[in-house]
């Protein structure tokens, strides 16, 4: 076959703005930066930016163009998680995807006796159980916030639990500056040493600015102080379409943006290269309940835009799916756990989080996860698309087996089948009979057993016991010295 | 009448530029502000917030009604403290120590003031003695507290306990909200009541005034 000029597509495309309205998209982000402003709470962040030639009035800062373009330039456009091992796990770039639950939900989705309760400490554990054992799922977060623990320690047990069962890279929060320093230590442990850390990272620190446009002490000193130790950080908003940000979808993106790029110029000030990722949950409020939205069309649609824009500017981004607002894990959860999770592939989300939030982020459940697990295989094999070849046309196939010949056990179709088809797990493709007989389970029971299997059989690497008892003293340590609170 | 009418349309309409005028216009004709409230006002906006609970109203229609109300109560509120009518409650709002969650207290607020109450919104992360300080400040018999977080709800028996060593707790009912919060909380940390959004948290306001 000889040819010229061809051009294949490797996967579906799919693509929301064009590139003169990336540019005006940017340029708005820009502009809103150095016109509406950001108000920023610590100081230190403040002296950085007008020794960087910002305009300081008060705690505002407007921030000209030509640093937020610097920062974005010094900001890494690829950053390297690696697993607990050392090994590499995810290259956060371009439009790799990788999927991961979300944090701090204060309520679970009981998948024993499926009643709704508060959040307790051996949840935490079974979700990086959970999380270790579904092949679709490539880091976590803890999915849930303590109830039975003294509040000032929640986040180092939450991390304690995620290290010490699975081998995933981790994105953790913390409560402050000092919980964040502990938390790195914890890892540091973990990993061998610090500098075995920063060379093989394999977490990264959650950080939000507040919408709209306000930089508060804490995340600011968390981003700092990452950004120094080379710590990965995600500095991304949570924002609200028509309660934090503008009711127009491009208006929200536009502000979001420029919250995210107020936080890469901050690191990159503090630090030139700091590894940050931008993003964020991109939603609007339901003007009907409330509500903060975690599925619809809008909301995906934001999400998905803001992919785009980060590929734009090449930095790494941090997308939103596999939630949903419905109560229970029933047909809404499952149509929107759908949409969001193509559409944060199709359009190139890197750190995708939030799967198994259910409840508007209310609530955590293992069924979600487990359910958006097989979601996520099938969208993969979507991902994949079409190959275009000599072998895939299959034109001598088809003339070789000929008229009302049969394909099933040609060598052709023994070369393919198992890769060109997807194969599920929890799908039924039974005939009805053998499905009566095997109890007419639907698949939300086949996910529930699904999930009470993998907690009773598996098993993640243990972490060294020697690495666990270091990292235990210091926390019980710490549990001696930090204050208490009712 | 028809002014009043005019009034309480101005208002379900949303129309905050025409409501002090309408109610100048109704207090110059000779009707008395408690006439206005209770005529034009109150209605406009047990109908609106009727509409909205029925789902035919949206958040946004809301807040604006509400704020066309209170540009009239503006006027209002000076003559009917004069004739010895105190507003139908004092409210301070805000979210507790370390909690920056303030989208739904803030509609809490505007809906409160949308039912009548004199909001004080002393926005986030609000210290307990800064709670303390401004029920005194604006003689409040309501205090709100939101918390967001299930490391900030803490905060609220705290709170509470400021307001009772201050010698208060039997002039203030306290109401408590947000994600984590619900009415097993409010019993164990002896709050006066919990709602789940910001139309409970007016129906609770007015049952707890009610006495
Ligand atoms: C938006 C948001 C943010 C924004 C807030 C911006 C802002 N200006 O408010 C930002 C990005 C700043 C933020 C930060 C954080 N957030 Co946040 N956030 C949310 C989110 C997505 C929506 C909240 C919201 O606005 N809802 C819409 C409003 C209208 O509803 P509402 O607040 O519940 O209010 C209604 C009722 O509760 C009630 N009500 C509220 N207050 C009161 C008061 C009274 C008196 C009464 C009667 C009723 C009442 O009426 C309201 C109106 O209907 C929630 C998830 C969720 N679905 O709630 C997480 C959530 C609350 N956040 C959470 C967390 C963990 C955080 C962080 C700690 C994250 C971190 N590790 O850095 C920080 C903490 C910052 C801080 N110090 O406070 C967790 C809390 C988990 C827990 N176990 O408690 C949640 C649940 C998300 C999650 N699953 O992780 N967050």
């Amino acid at each position: 076959m000889i040819t010229s000029n061809q051009m294949f597509y490797r996967t579906p495309q799919f693509q929301i703005f064009s590139e003169s309205e990336r540019e005006m998209i940017y340029s708005a982000a820009l502009e809103v930066l150095e016109t509406a402003g950001v108000q920023i709470e610590r100081k230190s962040a403040l002296t950085l930016l007008e020794n960087a030639g910002a305009r300081i009035e008060g705690n505002k800062a407007y921030i000209p163009s030509y640093i937020v373009e610097e920062a974005v330039r010094n900001a890494p456009r690829k950053i390297l998680i690696y697993d607990r091992n050392g090994n590499p796990a995810m290259r956060l770039e371009s439009t790799h995807y990788y999927f991961g639950t979300g944090s701090d939900t204060p309520h679970f989705l009981d998948s024993y006796n499926n009643e709704i309760r508060r959040t307790v400490h051996k949840d935490i554990g079974n979700v990086a159980k959970l999380v270790d054992a579904l092949p679709n799922l490539d880091f976590l977060m803890s999915l849930g916030l303590i109830w039975d623990e003294k509040v000032s320690m929640t986040d180092l047990y939450q991390f304690q639990e995620m290290l010490f069962n699975t081998t995933k890279p981790i994105v953790f929060t913390a409560h402050d500056l000092k919980g964040t320093k502990d938390i790195i230590k914890m890892a540091s442990i973990a990993a061998g040493s610090e500098d075995e850390l920063k060379k093989h990272p394999f977490i990264i620190n959650y950080i939000e600015p507040t919408s709209p446009l306000v930089e508060t002490k804490e995340p600011i000193d968390k981003l700092l102080y990452c950004a120094e130790q080379g710590i990965p950080s995600l500095y991304t908003p949570t924002i609200s379409a028509g309660s934090t940000a503008p009711a127009t979808l491009a208006g929200t993106i536009i502000q979001a943006l420029a919250e995210c790029l107020s936080g890469v110029t901050m690191a990159q000030l503090n630090k030139k290269g700091a590894p940050v990722l931008i993003g964020g949950v991109i939603s609007a409020m339901d003007m009907h309940s409330g509500s903060f939205i975690y599925g619809g069309p809008d909301f995906h649609l934001m999400c998905a835009g803001m992919n785009e824009m980060s590929s734009y500017l090449g930095l790494p981004v941090y997308g939103t799916a596999g939630c949903t607002d419905s109560k229970a894990i029933d047909e809404q959860a499952a149509i929107e756990g759908v949409f969001s999770i193509n559409l944060q592939a199709l359009s190139g989300g890197n750190l995708i989080h939030d799967v198994g939030y259910i409840a508007s982020g209310l609530i955590g459940s293992l069924d979600m996860v487990t359910m958006c697990d097989e979601i996520i295989a099938m969208t993969k094999r979507i991902m994949r698309g079409i190959e275009v070849d000599k072998e895939h046309l299959a034109v001598e196939t088809i003339r070789r087996v000929g008229p009302k010949g049969s394909f099933i056990a040609d060598k052709h179709t023994m070369r393919h089948f198992k890769d060109q088809q997807w194969y599920p797990e929890l799908m039924d493709r039974k005939n009805y009979d053998k499905w009566a007989a095997a109890g007419k389970k639907s698949c939300g029971q086949r996910i529930n057993e699904k999930v009470k299997r993998i907690l009773k059989e598996h098993k993640p690497e243990p972490l060294e016991k020697s690495k666990q008892d270091e990292i235990m003293k210091l926390i019980n340590s710490e549990a001696k010295t930090r204050k208490v609170r009712y | 009448m028809s002014l009043l009418e005019d009034l309480k349309d101005a208002v379900i309409e949303m129309e905050d530029e025409k409501t002090p005028e309408l109610t100048q216009k109704a207090l110059d004709e000779g009707n008395t502000p408690e006439a206005i409230l209770k005529k034009a006002l109150v209605p406009a906006m047990d109908f609106v917030g009727d509409q909205f609970e029925k789902g035919k109203r949206y958040v946004p229609e809301m807040v604006l009604s509400a704020q066309a109300m209170k540009a009239a109560m503006k006027l209002l509120r000076p003559l009917l403290a004069e004739s010895g009518i105190e507003p139908k409650g004092i409210v301070v709002i805000g979210t507790v120590e370390g909690d920056l969650h303030d989208i739904g207290q803030n509609l809490v607020a505007m809906m409160l003031e949308g039912a009548g109450f004199e909001v004080y919104n002393s926005g986030t992360e609000t210290t307990a003695d800064e709670f303390v300080k401004a029920i005194k400040e604006h003689n409040a018999n309501i205090v709100g507290l939101s918390a967001l977080i299930t490391t900030t709800m803490t905060h609220m028996p705290e709170v509470i306990e400021r307001i009772e060593d201050a010698g208060l707790r039997d002039k203030v009912k306290v109401i408590i909200g947000g994600a984590p919060v619900d009415q097993d909380y409010s019993d164990e940390i002896k709050a006066d009541g919990y709602a789940s959004d910001a139309g409970s948290a007016v129906k609770l306001a007015n049952k707890l005034i009610e006495g």
